[in-house]
């Protein structure tokens, strides 16, 4: 860490009394990001996944951000798995395994007791649970020890969870379409649900690039409060980048929202 | 006064027998306890006869220590709040001589008094049964007239010794500073162990807690005086008619923290069963090492996050168990089944090199009723491996893709019939 950003650490420590404040991090998926708010998963939030089967590639999504989060010293728990997480995929995915925790609870009580103790804990970045049913008051909770904590909780949930509101910051519906894995985003906060993204899927399967310098602009841009103006997008497209197609579906919708002039 | 006055006067009354050797336990627990705040702790004898029953004395040596805890006032504070935790009744007292302070507290005089000049005016006008004399001592003393202790101390200190014994004057030189009063300093054992002993059986775990609160904290103290940390202790339940249960309480790092200690012990005994009444309660420790020093650098708040980590961890492996919290490891094996492993957190990996594999493993291969053959991705990739030992395998795997769009990881078994199995999903 250099002088200047020790200073300005030292700045924001005096000011706010939070020493550093990413609040968000990013899926590590374009599209995903993209369609979030924020431009990622934001910190200290519950998000609930709901995919329609096993096996569409509902965890994978969760692997980029995982793998970055045991590269930065943080620790990730997954608790009552459904099956065996496998240490050598899990090692393919860039999983840092001296940085995963897995909780075996026997019982629903405990397991939502574990998910507490480790979204509470701030060694853990992120935590992944697999409870049988969730109640609202439950879910409640969780979100509050996640703000405590400054990490995120992924819940997984049966498909009919869907119909249910619940009071999770982020919710998504998985399935597939011929294109990929299709992902229906129900709720956000800081934004309108109710749109989905398709993801091809067997991009999922390796280790997903470091997002670019241009890729990032647009995520700033875009979680900036005032509109984006257009010459600010016509920059950043000029810029090479590896998700030609997908900035250029971003280009599209940020003009859309444009006031027309 | 007997039981059948007592009785007569207050019928409600409640007959307690007295255990002299627990109320000496209690005092050496204390003691140890009473070690962190002074290093020299001088432990008094508890006396069987009933006239000295409230004389237990305590006295810790304070001048040394008041730099340390920032003060006269603050020590006090400190003494006072923690012992007040450990719910014992007490009294305090400040003097210059060991026996003046005792004789300060029993007589309730809460005032530092530093020199014998003032220890000798303040107590001038207290009754002579307040000195820590035998009983016959003080009754002659009274029916000559003698009955406060500045009379006493006014009388020539030959006479009282030809009539009463040189040990009378020997106590009250002592007590008033004229020789010196050297006596044993208490030394901590190296071993802890302490034992608290119900007057009927506990039912409830719920009822435990409150002894266990306090000799939990009292070992807290012993481990201060110490300035050591302890990373595992036993405690150990006593029935009436069956064997003790023992429960041994582990920590991940070495800590004296009795708040951490009591929700660990809380957490296993909620879930243990005890097989029967609880009439008897020990705590044993014998492993102790240095506790990691809580220094922290400004920005970096890793050191305090490692410690919150450990602490976390040792609660959910307190409740959960031990087989409920591991972490995984690569195994060099080409068997799916034999190429992961669970392993201790803490511990280093060696990074192996794999082919793509599914994220979830199935702890069973699932056999699989075929009836058309599904869309194959990709495959096979044929694992042939375990001669060695009983698992022998020949398998071709396949990635499938099903209908709904969920890709499965299946084998086709060679050693067999060829039938089809589940073996993971690409989730």
């Amino acid at each position: 860490m250099n002088r200047a950003e020790t200073l300005e650490q030292l700045a924001r420590l005096c000011r706010t009394g939070i020493a550093a404040a990413p609040a968000i991090e990013s899926s590590g998926v374009m599209e995903l990001d993209c369609a979030l708010p924020h431009g990622g998963w934001p910190v200290g939030t519950i998000v609930e996944l709901m995919p329609l089967t096993t096996g569409i590639g509902e965890f994978r999504l969760l692997m980029p951000l995982l793998a970055r989060l045991t590269r930065t010293e943080n620790y990730i728990a997954l608790i009552s798995t459904p099956y065996i997480p496998f240490a050598p995929a899990l090692a393919r995915h860039g999983i840092q395994l001296e940085r995963l925790v897995v909780i075996d609870a026997k019982t629903q009580e405990d397991t939502l007791w574990a998910f507490e103790q480790t979204l509470r804990c701030k060694s853990f970045g992120a935590v992944v649970a697999w409870p049988t049913t969730v109640r609202d008051r439950e879910v409640r909770r969780l979100q509050l020890a996640a703000e405590a904590g400054r990490s995120i909780g992924f819940l997984y949930r049966p498909p009919a969870a869907a119909l249910e509101s619940s009071p999770a910051a982020i919710r998504l519906k998985l399935q597939t379409n011929q294109n990929g894995l299709e992902i229906d985003i129900l709720k956000c906060r800081g934004a309108r649900g109710g749109f989905s993204v398709t993801i091809d899927s067997t991009r999922l399967n390796e280790e997903a690039p470091s997002l670019p310098s241009a890729v990032q602009d647009v995520r700033m841009a875009r979680s900036s409060d005032h509109p984006p103006s257009a010459s600010h997008f016509f920059l950043c497209c000029g810029s090479a980048s590896p998700y030609p197609s997908c900035l250029l579906k971003l280009c599209k919708r940020a003009r859309s929202r444009l006031p027309p002039s | 006064m007997n039981y059948a006055a007592a009785v007569a006067v207050c019928p409600q009354v409640k007959m307690l027998e007295r255990n002299v050797p627990s109320e000496q336990c209690a005092l050496e627990r204390l003691a140890a306890w009473a070690y962190q705040f002074s290093s020299t702790v001088i432990l008094g004898k508890t006396s069987s006869h009933f006239q000295d029953a409230r004389r237990a004395v305590l006295w810790l040596e304070i001048g040394a220590s008041l730099k340390l805890f920032g003060g006269f006032r603050n020590l006090i504070e400190t003494i006072e709040r923690e012992l007040q935790s450990l719910s014992y009744t007490y009294r305090l007292g400040i003097g210059p001589t060991l026996e003046g302070a005792a004789l300060l507290a029993r007589a309730g005089i809460r005032i530092a008094i530093t020199n014998t000049q003032a220890l000798r005016s303040r107590i001038r006008d207290l009754p002579i049964h307040q000195l820590a004399m035998p009983t016959h001592v003080c009754q002659n003393l009274v029916t000559s007239g003698v009955r406060t202790i500045g009379l006493l101390l006014e009388l020539p200190r030959d006479a009282i010794a030809k009539r009463f014994g040189p040990e009378i004057t020997l106590f009250l030189d002592r007590l008033t500073g004229s020789i010196a009063d050297p006596r044993p300093a208490f030394t901590l054992p190296p071993r802890y162990a302490a034992k608290f002993d119900f007057d009927f059986e506990l039912k409830h775990s719920e009822a435990l807690l409150f002894p266990l609160k306090r000799m939990v904290r009292e070992f807290a103290g012993f481990l201060r005086g110490h300035d050591v940390g302890a990373q595992t202790f036993m405690l150990v339940f006593e029935h009436r008619e069956v064997p003790a249960t023992r429960i041994q309480i582990g920590l991940s790092i070495p800590d004296r923290d009795p708040e951490k200690f009591l929700a660990l012990v809380r957490e296993r005994l909620e879930r243990t069963e005890l097989p029967a009444h609880t009439i008897g309660l020990r705590l044993l420790a014998d492993q102790f090492s240095t506790p990691t020093t809580q220094q922290s650098d400004l920005f970096s708040n890793t050191l305090q996050n490692s410690e919150e980590l450990a602490h976390t961890l040792d609660r959910i492996t307190a409740r959960l168990g031990k087989n409920g919290i591991y972490g995984l490891r690569s195994v060099a094996d080409h068997r799916p089944e034999s190429s992961w492993s669970a392993a201790s957190i803490t511990e280093k990996r060696r990074s192996l090199e794999f082919p793509e594999r599914p994220l979830w493993l199935l702890s069973q291969p699932k056999p699989l009723q075929l009836s058309a053959m599904p869309q194959i991705t990709s495959g096979p990739e044929r694992i042939e491996s375990g001669w060695w030992d009983a698992a022998d395998v020949q398998r071709d795997y396949y990635i499938v893709r099903t209908s709904n769009g969920s890709d499965l990881w299946v084998y086709r078994d060679l050693s067999g019939n060829g039938e089809w199995y589940l073996h993971g999903f690409w989730s």
